[in-house]
């Protein structure tokens, strides 16, 4: 392993789905010499591409679990994390996105900038992931590198400028023009090895010099010499003008653009030259951790191999030897036989076997310094967690992640399949922090619950698959939350005599909606009226009743309860008491305080051709989606709605029938939001029925 | 606060009407200005204010995507309700949201059987009837003011009032209308005109053009820090 920090990237490859990002990494292996042979995404040959290594990828032509894989550029040693495309895996992209320095956002140049591109765009504004653009499928019909430079200046707001310029465009993409050397590029040999250097054609000459003129003219934002050189007229060294796009690019100001085609050969290598050439070092990113010790105040950390040590791990697998923890070390180094402190749990660690990967295959080292991107065997961690040396108390930022939309139960076939789906749900809970199961006590049904309708069924083909876990499920169930809307008084006297000591307890105060937050518990009695040691037991009492509304059954959240007043009893009055008392508070002012239903609503954005714009609407509509806006592209246009996830069961399958398979869409939470009176009226009958059939 | 309240207090109550009544239903409206001086601003408070009362409002924008013209809504609603105090209101960006609906356009795919035919696959499955058209980034050059007729024809027709913003340049010579002379043969199309003039420390509307004879100087102006409409008191 190479010791030189500034000699190390560690990359992801962004993009949405369908365009092309697993073939690319395939290509960028093969030219990197880690792979010796092509296999595609959907292979004739069955094999599939090296970095979907799981069996379920490799059948739906996408990426799910981002597989992470190293390999060696010109000196340089580029780490890769291939990330997913699809918007219901987006917590994988975003932990890709966490401990990355640098991303490629793959562009198809056709379709240009979708939905997914700007979500994952926007994921990486959030962690300043600076980037490159790589507009690929330049051989395909319709391909239109300029229309999607364009649209990643008005779409994604990117100071997006062209790096080269293609040589034919469909079916007679050649090669490409590099506007810093000038210089024409065709790729050769049956896999596209050899770079053939020549003139640029004559027909490209204007276009190429036009061009140029634009990227001097955004690059020189960044390079006062090559703002003196361009007033001297003088000529522009490459050194020079890559050195002020590398400049701007770490501002994340400029967005450089290449282009090419993975699947036809083209216009790889000069992307992993852009790689090593203009995104960053380890060193060159700034990282943060937080300081347990003192209120958690941020420290910056040093990409240096000789400090106390802090990784993070950020993607757990379970493979043939057991779980494989895939770490980010920021700071120090992680070395085998090593001790090491999750900061979490507090538990001291020995490391064991220290491997870098290649997709599903590995190679032992013996540590990971500062950097760097290795797996661990045998660790007993969560993802999301930070392992530091001992006496250190740091904790890399906790990752942002939603909270769960939607829940399916699973019910095992047989036995056997209810070991096996333990150990699956085990294993994907650790995984994914989005992913959360648990047993529902009334029913006795395993819940498991996750981030859209997709995500799940993943799951559920994985349990199978994996784990030979063959699980039957039910309707998907939509997380409905309770809140109030008004503020009510209560004032009740919790009181119990039945032989033997007695229950006392008065509580007195009100409940108001909290706005943000789920919970809060105010406690404002003076004089003592409730002696202090049973506020506790009040608030234990409050906090039981949130669980399930007494009315409806769903969740309570964004609730105030403020006590102020109350009374005790010297001997009668005890923890039990009060708890039961503030229960009875809760279920005597609930109602009186108009409890609504929230539910959770999505942003959902279709791209459709423009012809179908009208039913794609009417179906939204039908919805109940408010519809924000149409956004005209020319022949596809895209619509962004905001929908009740109650109402998304199936869209897909109806969104194709409507538009004969050419429209597609991504969902993500947005926000929850009161139901309408009539939606919730349903509602309440149902849990009635649901709840008289229980006690049936 | 109330919502009443809110609307109430709307600094466009001193031209003496209701944003509905500056511009009559079927009229053309005009917000003149340099680049940069804040007739989007404008615009977009016109469209909240007929958005709280319930009115559906149809933003155009050919120059924006979706996001940036929400992100303009967005902004101006929350500085308007902390201007006036109105966080209480529970909900209401919620409850007026659905009163708004967001097309854009290149500017060379904007025509008027364009617009007509997205306007019918709105109302004609009753998604979203407007009854007030914002025309963001119309850029008034000679090939595009043919279509200006079209959009009065479709304005008078479905009984929409239509503002547009009109960017205008430094060297310009205007009319007494407002307009500048380029636009003098189309300005006639136009009921009203309302004229962003930065001065000092804000930026004075005036309403060169307008329904009423009586209303030269609005007394009213865009504060800069936050581009709220306000009154001098």
């Amino acid at each position: 392993m190479s010791k030189d920090i500034m000699k190390v990237r560690n990359i992801g490859i962004s993009a949405h789905i369908d365009s092309g990002k697993t073939t690319l990494t395939e290509r960028i292996l093969y030219y990197t010499k880690r792979i010796h042979a092509i296999h595609d995404v959907k292979g004739k040959d069955g094999v599939g591409a090296t970095m979907d290594s799981m069996e379920l990828e490799k059948e739906r032509g996408i990426t799910i679990a981002s597989a992470a894989t190293f390999c060696e550029w010109d000196g340089h040693e580029v780490n890769i994390i291939d990330t997913p495309g699809h918007v219901d895996f987006t917590v994988e992209v975003e932990r890709s996105l966490r401990v990355l320095d640098g991303a490629v956002l793959v562009l198809c140049s056709v379709g240009g900038v979708q939905s997914q591109s700007i979500t994952v765009d926007q994921q990486m504004k959030r962690y300043r992931v600076p980037c490159i653009a790589f507009i690929n499928k330049c051989d395909r019909s319709g391909a239109n590198p300029d229309r999607v430079i364009a649209q990643l200046k008005s779409k994604l707001g990117h100071n997006a400028v062209a790096m080269q310029v293609p040589i034919g465009l469909e079916s007679t993409h050649q090669g490409v023009v590099d506007l810093v050397t000038m210089k024409a590029l065709y790729f050769d040999g049956e896999k596209g090895e050899v770079i053939r250097i020549e003139a640029i054609p004559e027909q490209l000459q204007t276009e190429a010099k036009e061009k140029r003129e634009l990227l001097i003219d955004a690059a020189s934002m960044f390079s006062d010499e090559l703002t003196d050189a361009i007033l001297e007229e003088r000529d522009i060294a490459p050194e020079l003008l890559l050195n002020a796009v590398r400049r701007g690019t770490l501002l994340r100001q400029i967005t450089p653009v290449y282009m090419g085609s993975a699947y036809k050969n083209k216009g790889v290598q000069p992307l992993l030259d852009a790689v090593t050439e203009i995104l960053p070092s380890p060193r060159e990113v700034t990282n943060e951790a937080l300081d347990m010790k003192q209120g958690e105040t941020s420290v910056p950390l040093e990409s240096d191999a000789t400090k106390p040590t802090v990784a993070l791990a950020f993607k757990l697998e379970d493979g043939a030897y057991g779980q494989l923890t895939y770490i980010r070390v920021y700071q120090g180094t992680v070395a085998k036989g090593a001790t090491v402190v999750n900061a979490r749990t507090g538990k001291k660690l020995k490391i064991g076997r220290v491997v870098r990967m290649h997709a599903d295959q590995m190679e032992d080292i013996n540590a990971i310094p500062a950097g760097y991107i290795g797996a661990l065997f045998g660790i007993d961690c969560a993802s999301g967690d930070t392992f530091v040396s001992p006496g250190l108390n740091l904790t890399m930022t906790s990752m942002y992640v939603p909270e769960p939309v939607i829940s399916l139960a699973i019910v095992p076939k047989d036995n056997k399949a209810q070991i096996n789906m333990s150990k699956a749900l085990n294993r994907f809970t650790k995984e994914d922090p989005t992913f959360k199961t648990y047993v529902d006590e009334e029913t006795n049904e395993t819940i498991i619950e996750g981030m859209g309708e997709l995500h799940l069924e993943v799951y559920v083909e994985r349990m199978k698959r994996e784990y030979d876990a063959e699980v039957s499920t039910g309707n998907p169930r939509v997380a409905y939350r309770e809140t109030i809307t008004q503020r009510a008084d209560f004032n009740y006297t919790h009181k119990k005599q039945t032989g033997g000591a007695g229950q006392f307890g008065r509580v007195a105060g009100y409940m108001e909606p909290a706005g943000e937050g789920d919970f809060e518990f105010v406690n404002e009695i003076t004089g003592g009226t409730i002696p202090t040691q049973y506020i506790p037991a009040c608030e234990k009492g409050f906090r039981a009743c949130l669980k399930k509304g007494p009315r409806m059954e769903y969740p309570v959240t964004g609730i105030r309860v403020v006590i102020n007043d109350g009374q005790a009893h010297s001997v009668d009055s005890s923890d039990m008491a009060f708890q039961a008392a503030a229960m009875g508070a809760f279920k005597e002012v609930y109602s009186k305080a108009k409890p609504v239903i929230h539910e959770p609503v999505m942003k959902v954005v279709v791209e459709t051709p423009t012809v179908f714009q009208g039913a794609v609407m009417g179906l939204l509509n039908q919805r109940r989606g408010m519809i924000v806006g149409a956004q005209d592209e020319g022949v596809m246009c895209v619509i962004e709605a905001q929908v009740p996830l109650a109402e998304m069961f199936g869209f897909s399958t109806i969104l194709r029938s409507s538009t004969q398979g050419q429209a597609q869409f991504t969902m993500e939470f947005s926000q929850y939001r009161q139901v309408p009176q009539s939606i919730a009226e349903e509602l309440i009958a149902e849990a009635a029925k649901q709840k008289k059939t229980a006690v049936a | 606060m109330l919502k009443n309240d809110l609307i109430l207090r709307n600094p466009l109550r001193l031209m003496g009407k209701t944003t509905d009544e500056i511009l009559h239903e079927g009229g053309f409206g005009a917000v003149l200005s340099r680049a940069g001086v804040g007739k989007t601003a404008l615009v977009v408070q016109l469209a909240l204010d007929s958005m709280l009362r319930e009115k559906n409002v149809l933003h155009i924008s050919l120059q924006d995507p979706i996001e940036k013209v929400t992100l303009w809504y967005r902004e101006l609603f929350q500085n308007l309700i902390t201007e006036y105090n109105a966080e209480q209101i529970h909900d209401l960006w919620d409850r007026i949201l659905p009163c708004r609906f967001i097309m854009t356009f290149k500017i060379a795919g904007f025509s008027v059987p364009k617009l007509e035919e997205r306007l019918a696959d709105l109302t004609e499955q009753n998604i979203f009837t407007p009854s007030m058209i914002i025309i963001d980034g119309f850029s008034f050059s000679e090939s595009e003011l043919s279509q200006l007729p079209g959009l009065k024809e479709l304005a008078e027709r479905c009984r929409i009032r239509l503002w547009f913003t009109v960017p205008v340049h430094r060297d310009e010579t205007f009319g007494p209308d407002g307009f500048p002379v380029r636009l003098a043969e189309t300005a006639d199309l136009f009921d009203v005109a309302l004229a962003l003039k930065p001065a000092d420390t804000e930026i004075r509307i005036e309403a060169p053009k307008s329904g009423e004879p009586d209303i030269p100087d609005t007394g009213i102006f865009l504060d800069p820090a936050t581009m709220l409409i306000k009154d001098r008191h």
